[in-house]
């Protein structure tokens, strides 16, 4: 693994927002965590590699008013937890309708296939069910709050 | 970043959408706001129609401009636009649809008393019909899809003997690419120029031509290299065609931007072959002679505002020529996505860059691979030519391959520069 490749990887990652990301190849393994480099303790014999830097991106026009929250925004997950994004444009409700109660709370238990929140797109209430089974750890947007695909919502501690 | 820069001379905000694959591009980083709609596969983002006027919604968008290409001459996107309260920045879904069936579009032509070339063979199905038709016109024809445009969904048939098998695979080419297996027959106009007329129409019924664009120099009916003035065109030729792309657009009652195509021969004769409901990639070069900013123009009207701009105001004043800089392989044309390593744009006099690139931009394999425009206005067409050569040489794009190396070569031959020259002009280039 030469400079080059780890320059790009680390370029792809950046334009992905991906926080943590292993690559093994042969007897070479690099992970990058988001902030800088770790070195794992494993049997196979592997390179520390000194942190590079991120690639610097180009100007941001500064935005004035509250937007949607960014997807991009960076967001790191443990290995035990899951993380559910919004898979469509739209206003995240965390209930069915306003007199009803939330679907979750942080702490709820969660099942495959639980609906989670609703995502309302053009008049439609998507229902947004859960993946997997776990309790709600951090629910990441308020109700009424405009998301846009692939934002995350909630972060699921896995059981 | 073409409609960001109108909207933030205009004073208005914009909201960009862009799928992930996106989300690095210029037009998300210097809208105002920006929007995620989907991945990367245009299916799920940039042609989800819920997906943008979802994303229009929770912004609070009052109009969108849907661009060139995917949702541009889509219908029901404009329809539903309407229906959302929403207001499409171009023309109104029943134009789009008008001009977007070609045999509809033709008997409109008709109906304007508009030249166009010989047909008559539409509306059938059988290929041995269509045969008896196609022999009245005398071969060679041309096989279109109704449904088609854009360059797709063509055919030439140069002799009886493959007419046949022809009109079929063309039927199912059309059935497959449009979901509408129609398709027609006109008689084929040999070594033509592409000339296009640009016409912009306001809700008060004032309708305005910006004079025309030769776009010849095209590769498989992709535009390569686009010039206003035509050098096939004379003033007289100017006016006829003018004349006769205004007529059409107040046939159609037809409002915003347009563009109607011609065919020109060898002989000055011009024939109606489409017409765009869009802006289009090559409108900078009307923007450089004309000075008028056509995008600014097409948000005035949808807002309601009157044309700014009298046909006795419109003056052609010197040349214009715009190269289409794609990350592609300048011989074989093999796509080349991949990062841009090193970037320099050229400037100067008579220099416009209209460009989505910069350095450490990676150009995704998932869309078009045009990456730049790039446009030389001169007080004649040598002084634009002089700067287009000049431009094409400072212009730097390392990392990927680019068409750049193609167009120094076009520039480059005797016929080009002479202004002699017909569609199949880089086609023989090429043998």
């Amino acid at each position: 693994m030469d400079i080059k490749e780890i320059r790009e990887i680390l370029r792809l990652l950046e334009r992905y927002g991906i926080q943590d990301f292993t690559l093994e190849r042969g007897d070479d393994r690099i992970r990058v965590r988001k902030g800088g480099l770790t070195a794992e303790p494993s049997q196979v014999r592997y390179r520390e590699i000194p942190v590079a830097e991120m690639p610097p991106q180009a100007p941001q026009a500064v935005s004035e008013s509250p937007s949607p929250a960014q997807g991009g925004d960076q967001l790191a997950v443990a290995d035990n937890q899951f993380l559910v994004t919004s898979p469509i444009v739209g206003t995240f409700y965390r209930a069915p309708s306003p007199e009803s109660p939330s679907y979750v709370e942080v702490g709820s238990a969660v099942s495959k296939g639980a609906v989670l929140c609703i995502v309302e797109a053009m008049k439609i209430m998507n229902e947004i069910e859960c993946e997997v089974n776990g309790k709600i750890s951090t629910i990441l947007v308020e109700n009424a709050q405009p998301v846009e695909y692939g934002q995350p919502l909630f972060i699921v501690d896995l059981v | 970043m073409r409609v960001i820069r109108a909207c933030r001379e205009l004073g208005i905000r914009t909201v960009a959408v862009f799928s992930e694959a996106d989300r690095d591009a210029l037009h998300t980083r210097f809208a105002d706001e920006g929007i995620c709609i989907g991945p990367a596969n245009p299916l799920h983002s940039y042609l989800n129609i819920p997906a943008v006027i979802s994303a229009a919604e929770v912004s609070d968008c009052e109009a969108i401009h849907p661009g060139y290409g995917f949702l541009a001459e889509n219908p029901e996107f404009a329809e539903i636009c309407e229906a959302s309260g929403i207001t499409f920045i171009g023309p109104r879904s029943e134009h789009i649809k008008l001009m977007g069936n070609k045999i509809q579009a033709r008997s409109l032509a008709e109906r304007a008393g508009i030249p166009m070339p010989r047909g008559g063979v539409e509306g059938v199905t059988d290929p041995e019909e269509a045969l008896q038709g196609a022999k009245q016109l005398g071969f060679p024809v041309i096989i279109k899809a109704a449904a088609g445009g854009g360059g797709r969904g063509i055919r030439v048939v140069h002799s009886e003997a493959s007419f046949r098998t022809s009109f079929s695979m063309a039927q199912s080419e059309a059935s497959s690419a449009f979901n509408n297996p129609e398709v027609y027959v006109e008689k084929f106009i040999e070594s033509p120029r592409h000339v296009e007329i640009q016409i912009m129409a306001d809700n008060d019924g004032n309708v305005v031509h910006f004079g025309e664009r030769d776009c010849s120099i095209q590769r498989r009916y992709q535009k390569l290299i686009e010039e206003a003035p035509s050098p096939a065109v004379n003033e007289e030729l100017r006016k006829q065609l003018g004349e006769a792309a205004v007529k059409l657009t107040r046939e159609a009652g037809y409002v915003n931007a347009g563009t109607v195509e011609f065919l020109v021969d060898g002989n000055g004769d011009f024939f109606f072959m489409e017409m765009n409901t869009r802006i289009q990639v090559e409108h900078p070069v009307t923007e450089m002679v004309t000075g008028v900013d056509l995008v600014k123009e097409q948000i005035r009207i949808s807002a309601g505002r009157p044309l700014g701009i009298k046909q006795e105001d419109v003056r052609i004043q010197g040349h214009a020529i715009e190269c289409r800089i794609n990350a592609e392989d300048p011989v074989d044309h093999r796509p080349s996505p991949g990062t841009i390593s090193f970037y320099y744009a050229p400037g100067g006099p008579g220099i416009r860059v209209d460009s989505a690139a910069f350095e450490s931009y990676y150009i995704t394999p998932h869309y078009d691979s045009m990456i730049a425009k790039l446009i030389a206005h001169g007080r004649d067409r040598e002084e634009a030519l002089a700067r287009m050569e000049r431009a094409l040489e400072e212009f730097v794009i390392e990392g990927v391959k680019t068409t750049i190396p193609l167009h120094q070569r076009i520039l480059g031959t005797m016929k080009f520069r002479k202004g002699e020259y017909g569609t199949d002009f880089l086609e023989s280039l090429k043998k």
